[in-house]
């Protein structure tokens, strides 16, 4: 099936299964790579992609489902080379460790920030509920988050 | 990853009917995937069709059904998301509302719908407990037309449902509370499914005001608790117990209806918890929602916080 | 070179890898890809244990687009066993299975979906047969033996004496003894004693094992794989295959965690006899389920008695240990003898007896796993020493001060002595949790100390390169799993030569690059790689010196480095400037090498700790009384480290291990039933998410540059996670009066034990 979506700002046509998954067209079709397979049950977010701004599994969604939509992975978060607010904070917060579910908490993040510019502390475990973590314990994570919102307001 | 399929995308539920009952048992309905894509993913279904709900007319829609112009009718194929955000819905159910903010997490909630969410009958399903309590029924579609079932008879236990192969659930439809009803959600458990909800609400006698002055009478009482027993259960024995209570007598009594409903629930061993310790939870919990919810009869919103408990 | 105040090290910069890992450009594994690589999966055992009578991949190898099916008989051309301590385990079951999920056959085929399929085509013949799945059972009398045999030893010097007790399913035994316990205990004023368990959890690194092998035509093999320990993958192929150790290429990209589950051999072997027999590269990933069917942590019974005077003064310990190793021994031989040895705690004990055992059972391999074997015995001591407090009618906070090992203490004949002030641990994280202040009606605090030595002997080798435009490149093989070595490691080049750090490149480890490092793991890397390149840094600083005071007819102790450049009164010469000098050219580099190998000792483990990791934990909880939920509302960890050469990365890596630690403590346990691993998904095996995290958490280090890392450096990342459980069930303790022994401390357990001190009115 073809299909037609825009990725990280630009329109892609891309020819798939029904039966492929969007992770996998992101990562071997796109060579999008920040999105990560890891517990592949929708429980831990290291496939974290944002669909229409709506975070979604991407293990766990049809390619053929993007079709019409915007898709905005990692890659797309940075301006050229300048850092998304989320993603200078999470450096300068030392919220990064391994880095296998970095890419889906700055989405997520950035999918809460979208909804709410004054999230609270209660907010964003809230969001982050699905997002785990086996590195940093969260603490760094959430404060990032709350730096960035605080920044961009 | 999954095994080839053919995806059907019907736009109407007649077209989408045909397709299940020519196909049977080589097709699927498919709607957010949540549920669907996982069991095909782990091997446990490998239908060879999969039949998209989402672009037939009416499936997406919330709406207040026609015929009583005050039962809510929510389409199969809308998110919880979708349902979170509904003006509609938190003006009318405003507990569905809440409870939808909290089922899964975020990117389930995205794309997993009522219908799904319903017709998977996962014995652990937030709204399949919470419906319980709003008179719901759903409406299943086939080449033989139409026909509703309250919410009871449709699920029959853990991921069973009386839907035949050939039909298709349309929408689920509910009947809100009278304004005057206070309400709770309470959920408990450690793992990514909860080891057992109940939904609380206490219809009042409005006659002698908004609640604040402690002498509201329950009118009628309606818990449901879910995940500990096959299906879940409204606990007769637990409503008959509050039925013409005073909402200020309700602290003291609360804890005879949670007695009650324990006695009424048929746990299991298993990873969510022992049998007994699941009983002795459903009495805590019933407990705890029955004091929330008189809280909220008194205007007043209760600050107790539990651990690996999430209140709606 | 001393008294200048240090212009990186201590700082907390960024780490290195930071911008790479946010912006989805960082490279693991999985996201290599090689032309023609071929997609690997395995058919693995659904029995604990069984025959394993016939596997004919004979439909599987036929059917389009599969490159190699293999069984365990195939593999005739190569030594199938390998294992670190035992050669015990089989690329692929050979005749037995010995757990639920034990690789029997494997395919390796165009994609990952034919591979899948053509497992389908493999028929095996399973004869189930009775399987030990708990420490009980497998020390039975007349148990079935999960080992028929007596397999080989493996490649580490200090578990050359391996001590198995033949007929049995006890693969390891170690013992240690000091003064005469028995008597001691029989003597002493106060006795305490209780045995504790500790559950199978797994690691649950977000990157699941993967590796991607490719023979060349020369017979050469190369592997990217997720290992901590590139040098011991490489040694076990070198086995296996007969190659050369220099014919084998180990290559290392980003870790997606480790944790200690990713240390040894675990799926590289199978990935490379598949890309032998597929004749192409072949990727082997694993999923989440099969990372729970590779390894864990190893289970745990511990029994101690400790005896104590009416002062409060410990006179003795005895400790009888069990630990479930699982199928195949992995490190466990070593878990547990490393882990018993520090049994005794952070403590001066002078009569003590150590006996414990590596136990075989028909689950998950256990290996190494954060803590290796301390946080087993620190479970059990720690909660004793409470019990002792209690009885003695003591302070536990005053009651471990009073016993604690001084600094320059000795911990056992011929080992390290202690190199840190516990006292100053211990007080700070009283001081930090409020311990003299009362807590509040509904809470509840307690503490827990922890004493862990580092793997002993060991070596670290490194270069260090300086480049004809000033800039340097580090060969460390230490590998960067999160932990922030990359950052550290160029850090302490960065000062030693003073360039600004954006002028040091770490490259990956890859032996056919990066020299020896024994493991990333044991806390080591600070203090050993980082010391080791440290030492490079500075001999290529002495050549720097060598040829300033040359050429500038200086002496060198005149000179110093600063911003690039060597400098002396009124002389100036930049690193290019001296390269030319010494090259007569634009070109050529200046290479240092740093060789750090202590050694074996006459220490009881056969080498010397390098440093003791040392750390103190304090906990405040409140619990949920109708339902057993406990909830840590405050944990203040302290660890003694020496020098903290990033206190940013430092403090992240043991918010991470206190967390870790509230895992096993409050909500992980493998749970098996009729030899069936129940919940090897995370849909009901539950980490920790972030609102577990108290809401109040506070990591501290004390920094008395009295470590022999660089700058003063111990290391840290172990003694965050250790303490956690023991001061969290000695705070329930004082808040409940309930003791619990078993972990984890679910909701439900607690629940129990809290009905049976007083009845539900």
């Amino acid at each position: 099936m073809t299909i037609r979506l825009v990725v990280n700002g630009r329109p892609r046509d891309l020819e798939v299964a029904p039966h492929a998954l969007l992770l996998d067209v992101l990562r071997d079709t796109l060579d999008l790579k920040g999105a990560k397979r890891s517990c592949d049950t929708q429980v831990c977010g290291a496939c974290t992609v944002l669909v229409d701004g709506l975070a979604v599994s991407a293990c766990t969604y049809l390619a053929v489902e993007a079709d019409g939509r915007s898709v905005l992975t990692v890659e797309g978060l940075a301006d050229g080379e300048s850092l998304h607010p989320l993603q200078r904070a999470f450096v300068e917060a030392g919220a990064v460790q391994c880095g296998f579910c970095t890419s889906g908490m700055l989405l997520t993040a950035k999918a809460m920030l979208a909804e709410n510019r004054t999230p609270t502390r209660d907010d964003v475990l809230h969001y982050l509920r699905g997002s785990l973590c086996r590195c940093t314990g969260y603490r760094k994570i959430v404060d990032a988050v709350l730096a960035a919102a605080e920044t961009a307001r | 990853m999954l095994r080839p399929f053919t995806l059907h995308r019907p736009e109407t539920a007649e077209e989408a009917c045909a397709l299940l009952a020519g196909l049977g048992e080589e097709a699927a309905a498919y709607a957010g995937g949540t549920e669907l894509l996982l069991m095909m993913k782990l091997g446990l279904l490998r239908p060879r069709h999969l039949v998209d709900v989402k672009r037939i007319r009416g499936f997406g829609d919330i709406g207040l059904e026609p015929l009583s112009g005050r039962r809510l009718t929510i389409g199969a194929a809308v998110t919880h998301r979708a349902v979170e955000q509904s003006a509609l819905v938190r003006a009318r159910c405003p507990l569905v509302s809440s409870v939808a903010r909290h089922v899964a997490n975020v990117r389930v909630r995205n794309v997993g719908t009522v219908g799904g969410n319903l017709a998977f009958a996962d014995p652990h399903s937030d709204l399949a407990t919470l419906f319980l309590t709003l008179d719901a029924s759903v409406e299943l579609l086939s080449p033989r037309g139409r026909r509703e079932l309250p919410l009871d008879d449709f699920v029959r236990g853990p991921w069973e449902t009386s839907r035949a192969s050939d039909e298709l659930l349309g929408s689920v439809t509910l009947t809100p509370w009278a304004s005057d009803t206070a309400a709770a959600y309470v959920k408990f458990g450690v793992h990514e499914r909860p080891t057992l909800a109940v939904a609380a609400a206490l219809r009042l006698d409005g006659t002698t005001g908004a609640g604040r002055n402690g002498r509201d009478r329950i009118v009628e009482a309606r818990v449901a608790v879910g995940c500990v027993s096959l299906k879940p259960v409204r606990m007769a024995a637990a409503e008959a117990r509050l039925t013409d209570l005073s909402i200020g007598d309700l602290d003291d009594a609360a804890r005879a209806a949670a007695d009650a409903a324990a006695a009424g629930v048929d746990p299991a061993d298993d990873l969510y918890g022992s049998a007994d310790y699941k009983r002795e939870m459903v009495a805590v919990f019933v407990g705890r929602a029955l004091r929330i919810a008189a809280a909220r009869a008194r205007g007043a919103e209760s600050a107790a916080r539990f651990p690996h408990t999430v209140v709606a | 070179m001393s008294a200048r105040p240090l212009r990186v090290v201590g700082h907390p910069v960024p780490r290195v890898d930071a911008i790479e890992k946010v912006t989805g450009r960082a490279r693991y594994v999985t996201d290599l890809t090689l032309p023609g690589m071929a997609h690997a999966k395995v058919l693995r055992s659904p029995y604990a244990h069984a025959r394993v009578r016939r596997v004919d991949v004979t439909r599987a190898r036929a059917r389009p687009g599969v490159f190699a099916a293999l069984a365990g008989a195939d593999l005739t051309w190569c030594d199938p066993y390998y294992g670190p301590a035992y050669r015990d385990r089989p690329v692929l079951a050979i005749g037995v299975a010995r757990y639920e999920g034990e690789p029997v056959a494997a395919v390796a085929a165009v994609d990952e979906a034919t591979a899948e399929e053509a497992l389908e085509l493999i028929d095996v013949d399973y004869e189930p047969l009775a399987p030990v799945m708990t420490l009980e059972e497998a020390l039975a009398e007349d148990a079935p033996l999960v080992h028929a045999g007596q397999p080989p030893a493996g490649h580490f010097a200090d578990l050359s004496t391996l001590r198995p007790r033949p007929g049995t399913n006890i693969c390891h035994q170690f013992q240690f003894a000091r003064g005469d316990a028995a008597a001691a205990l029989g003597g002493a004023d106060v006795v305490v004693e209780d045995a504790y368990r500790f559950p199978p959890v797994q690691h649950v690194a977000l990157e699941p094992h993967a590796a991607v092998a490719a023979w060349d035509e020369t017979g050469a093999l190369t592997l990217w794989a997720s290992t901590q320990n590139p040098y011991s993958v490489r040694v076990e192929l070198a086995k296996m295959f007969d190659v050369p150790l220099a014919r084998i290429r180990v290559v290392v990209p980003h870790l997606g965690g480790g944790f200690g589950s990713k240390t040894y051999a675990k799926l590289e072997p199978l990935a490379a006899t598949l890309a032998r027999a597929a004749a192409r590269p072949v990727r082997l990933a694993a999923s989440v389920p099969e990372a729970f069917q590779t390894v864990r942590r190893c289970a745990s019974r511990v029994a101690v008695r400790a005896g104590f005077r009416r002062d409060g003064t410990l006179v003795a310990v005895a400790c009888d240990a069990d630990y479930d190793v699982g199928a195949y021994a992995d490190i466990g031989p070593r878990v547990v003898q490393k882990g018993t040895y520090t049994a005794t705690g952070p403590y001066r004990v002078p009569h003590v007896r150590l006996e414990a055992r590596a136990v075989y059972t028909n689950t998950t391999p256990g290996g190494a796993f954060r803590g290796f074997g301390v946080p087993q015995l620190a479970w059990a001591l720690e909660s004793l020493f409470d019990v002792a407090a209690d009885r003695l009618d003591r302070d536990p906070v005053d009651l471990r001060r009073q016993n604690f090992l001084a600094h320059g203490e000795e911990f056992a004949p011929g080992d390290t002595p202690i190199d840190g002030k516990l006292e100053e641990s211990l007080s700070r994280a009283a001081e930090a949790i409020g311990w003299t202040r009362a807590p509040a009606a509904d809470r509840g605090r307690g503490v827990a100390a922890m004493l862990k030595a580092s793997v002993a002997p060991s070596v670290s080798e490194a270069i260090v390169r300086l480049h004809a435009d000033g800039s340097v490149t580090v060969l460390a093989s230490a590998v960067e799993m999160g932990q922030g070595t990359r950052t550290v490691l160029t850090q302490i080049a960065a000062e030693v030569l003073s360039v600004p750090l954006a002028r040091v490149t770490v490259v990956q480890p890859d032996t056919a690059v990066t020299p020896y490092d024994q493991t990333t793991s044991s806390s080591r890397s600070t203090a050993m790689t980082g010391r080791a390149v440290q030492v490079a840094a500075e001999d290529v600083r002495d050549q720097l010196l060598a040829i300033a005071a040359q050429n500038l007819g200086v002496a060198a102790r005149e000179l110093a480095l600063a911003d690039g450049a060597l400098v002396a009164p009124a002389r100036r010469l930049t690193y290019p400037e001296a390269l030319a000098l010494k090259f007569g050219m634009s070109g050529g580099e200046l290479i240092g090498r740093g060789v750090i190998a202590p050694g074996r000792t006459a220490a009881p483990l056969g080498g010397s700790t390098p440093f003791w990791e040392m750390a103190v934990g304090a906990a405040e909880v409140s619990v949920d009384e109708e339902t057993g939920a406990v909830r840590v509302e405050r944990y203040v960890s302290v660890a003694d480290v020496g020098r903290a050469i990033n206190p940013l990365l430092l403090e992240g890596q043991d918010e991470g291990g206190v967390v870790q630690g509230l895992g096993h403590t409050l909500l992980e346990e493998m749970l098996y039933a009729d030899g069936h691993l129940l919940n090897g998904t995370l849909l009901v095996y539950r980490v920790p998410r972030a609102d577990d995290t108290p809401s109040e958490l506070e990591c501290h280090f004390v920094e008395n540059a009295d470590g022999s890392g660089p700058f003063g450096a111990k290391g840290a990342g172990e003694g965050s996670l250790i303490p956690v459980s023991p001061a969290v069930a000695n705070a329930l303790a004082r808040l409940t009066g309930v003791r619990l022994r078993d972990l984890p401390l679910t909701p439900e357990r607690v629940w129990r034990a809290l009905r049976a001190r007083s009845p539900r009115a």
